[in-house]
């Protein structure tokens, strides 16, 4: 991967688990409330907001990674970010590493690894 | 009920299949890669990058519906399949090479996939306060 794909790759990485995080943020916050209260309460924070921006970020960033490297290594490539979300959730939101997550998370990896320094 | 879950995870595949190859064919399209308003322009005026859209709008929508009705481990796992036809279309369409590293690596990645979809089957198992209501919990009701 040139230097630029690298980036891109990065970049995607911290603005999807940054949307992901900002969404769980959003929607574990008044869960008390009724649905439509809930709705309202979400719209009026930052969380959902960012999450939105995170994701419209995104959309380009994936598209000037896809024009650095082949459809098929940028899909593989991208499978990173389940796993960091799953590291993410698990510092920030007290998530369970059980041995099947962490058995996923270092397989995936370990493709990625392989795809990534095939390129 | 099997059918109804082979349609919806095929359709899904389906969705997310396009938004990719229209991704692709967006970014193509859009070169060179110099992120300024022009970039955006070539972007925004390309018919694929509303193909894009419409593939995430689908797949969105589609794993809404299934969520409702099948239990979320096996579905996160269907959903992630999409890596092996993107794949498929990849060498089909923009004649990319699968060389060794990519097959094994994407090997890996799918088998770390179904790893986490068996957590997740396992967790919803453990919590037996909140009973299955998909009917295809892999224990039997006491």
């Amino acid at each position: 991967m040139t230097p630029l794909a690298l980036f891109l790759w990065a970049l995607n990485m911290a603005v999807d688990t940054g949307g992901q995080l900002s969404f769980k943020a959003a929607a574990s916050q008044g869960v008390e409330l009724s649905p439509l209260r809930h709705w309202k309460f979400m719209f009026l924070r930052p969380w959902i907001w960012l999450g939105v921006c995170c994701y419209a970020g995104e959309f380009f960033v994936w598209l000037a990674f896809l024009s650095q490297v082949p459809l098929s290594s940028g899909i593989m490539l991208g499978s990173i970010n389940i796993v960091v979300i799953m590291l993410a959730g698990r510092l920030l939101f007290k998530e369970k590493l059980t041995s099947w997550r962490v058995a996923g998370i270092l397989l995936i990896t370990l493709g990625v690894a392989l795809v990534g320094l095939g390129e | 009920m099997k059918r109804f879950y082979i349609i919806g995870f095929l359709t899904l595949m389906a969705f997310d299949t396009l938004a990719q190859i229209s991704f692709k064919y967006t970014a193509m399209d859009a070169e060179p890669l110099t992120f300024d308003a022009a970039w955006f322009l070539r972007i925004l005026g390309n018919p694929w990058v509303y193909g894009a859209l419409c593939g995430y709008l689908g797949a969105f929508v589609i794993w809404m519906s299934l969520l409702r009705h099948a239990p979320v481990g096996p579905s996160f796992a269907a959903s992630h399949l999409e890596l092996v036809s993107v794949a498929f279309f990849s060498v089909w369409l923009f004649n990319e090479p699968l060389t060794v590293p990519k097959i094994a690596g994407g090997l890996l990645i799918l088998l770390g996939v179904l790893c986490l979809a068996k957590g997740e089957e396992k967790e919803k198992v453990a919590d037996a306060s909140v009973p299955s209501c998909s009917g295809a919990s892999p224990q039997p009701p006491l």
